[in-house]
């Protein structure tokens, strides 16, 4: 475990490297079985490491390996990866406040390997560090693309003479995640909204019996606490729900970012 | 899992191609369209609740649906009971490296135990 001490000299490759390495190290294992899974579902080395670049999405390369396997008709892949990829476009919404100003080409560069668990670091860094720039969360971006990529493509070589049990593996994105909810609760309605969001979750993934499921609950329950928020800021500004809670780790709410409108 | 594709490399560099663009457009427009124009403060509002909408949902996907998307809580006990240990490794310690590798511990541990 390192404390971070901020040292003001650090070069910027070495400091954001940092702040990525807890995703990059989570990725081998899963790039690992991720590589395995395309190499069993007849995809070359080369081939397996343009998904990974271009794509770059541990939850589409797991699908397109297993449509693959039983034999699915191309379009109706490429449908899938539609509806699994969708919830980019919030990712992307929430993320923009903080890249305007930037240039076109930086956009386009960012926006191409932005994915849920990156998009998770640099939202964390860019609510609660002010000098966290659109550079240094590209530069996250891209080191956990290295990681990822190079971890498909050995997965992809080694193939199957590696037997990794994916569902332990996944679990480390899973941690990472339930890790990011826990730094975004700042009140007691983010909690409520946590719980709006786990009840709606379940209900429309099985009721859509796809990942779509995920946009819909994403897009209502975050709505909702946007909703509850205004009503009762106006309304109930003394409400118990707006009491913030702290964390014996730290010393400041976990992520402010209400207060520099 | 035995190779029963038939697909050829051409076809599956096909794949790759589409895929980009259908990983792409929801990525980019977005951020393209809302860093250029006036974002409405209800917007902006309403965005700050999507991180912890979204990555409960992912969460609740990974530990409470089975991949045919079926709520299913039995055969996850190992992933519930790791997802409260890390849930509090994460509160306790805020350290993102920890909360993984507690995780990542505690569910293999857990599903060789139970």
């Amino acid at each position: 475990m390192t404390k971070l001490v901020p040292d003001p000299n650090e070069p910027k490759w070495r400091s954001t490297l940092k702040v990525a390495m807890p995703l990059n190290l989570s990725y081998i294992p899963i790039g690992l079985a991720c590589g395995v899974l395309l190499h069993a579902a007849g995809f070359n080395t080369i081939l397996t490491g343009l998904v990974s670049i271009f794509i770059f999405s541990g939850g589409a390369q797991f699908m397109i390996a297993s449509m693959l396997t039983i034999n699915a008709p191309l379009l109706s892949i490429v449908l899938m990866l539609f509806f699994l990829e969708l919830r980019y476009a919030l990712l992307g919404s929430s993320l923009s406040k903080y890249l305007i100003g930037t240039s076109e080409r930086f956009k386009l560069i960012f926006s191409v390997s932005m994915n849920d668990e990156n998009y998770a670091v640099n939202y964390l860094k860019f609510a609660t560090d002010k000098k966290w720039t659109p550079r240094e969360a590209l530069m996250v971006e891209h080191y956990s693309l290295l990681f990822w990529t190079v971890s498909n493509l050995v997965g992809s070589l080694i193939g199957s003479a590696l037997k990794i049990d994916l569902t332990v593996v996944h679990f480390a994105l899973t941690a990472l995640f339930l890790y990011m909810i826990i730094m975004q609760v700042k009140n007691r309605l983010t909690i409520l909204v946590g719980l709006i969001a786990a009840v709606l979750a379940v209900f429309f993934l099985v009721l859509t019996k796809s990942t779509l499921g995920l946009v819909i609950s994403t897009l209502i329950s975050s709505f909702i606490g946007f909703a509850l928020e205004h009503y009762l800021r106006k309304k109930k500004p003394n409400s118990r729900f707006l009491y913030s809670v702290k964390s014996p780790g730290s010393k400041e709410a976990a992520v402010e970012e209400s207060d520099e409108n | 899992m035995a190779a029963v594709n038939h697909w050829d490399t051409t076809q599956h560099l096909l794949l790759v191609i589409l895929g980009f663009f259908v990983a792409f457009a929801p990525r980019y427009l977005p951020i393209k369209i809302f860093t250029q124009r006036k974002i409405p403060e209800w917007f902006n509002e309403w965005m700050k609740f999507i991180p912890v909408s979204l990555f409960t949902a992912l969460v609740v996907k990974d530990v409470l649906v089975s991949p045919t998307y079926q709520f299913d809580v039995v055969h996850h006990i190992p992933e519930l009971i790791a997802s409260v240990i890390v849930g509090l490794i994460a509160y306790f310690t805020r350290s993102m490296a920890l909360s993984v590798v507690v995780g990542l511990a505690s569910v293999f541990i857990l599903a060789v135990v139970l």
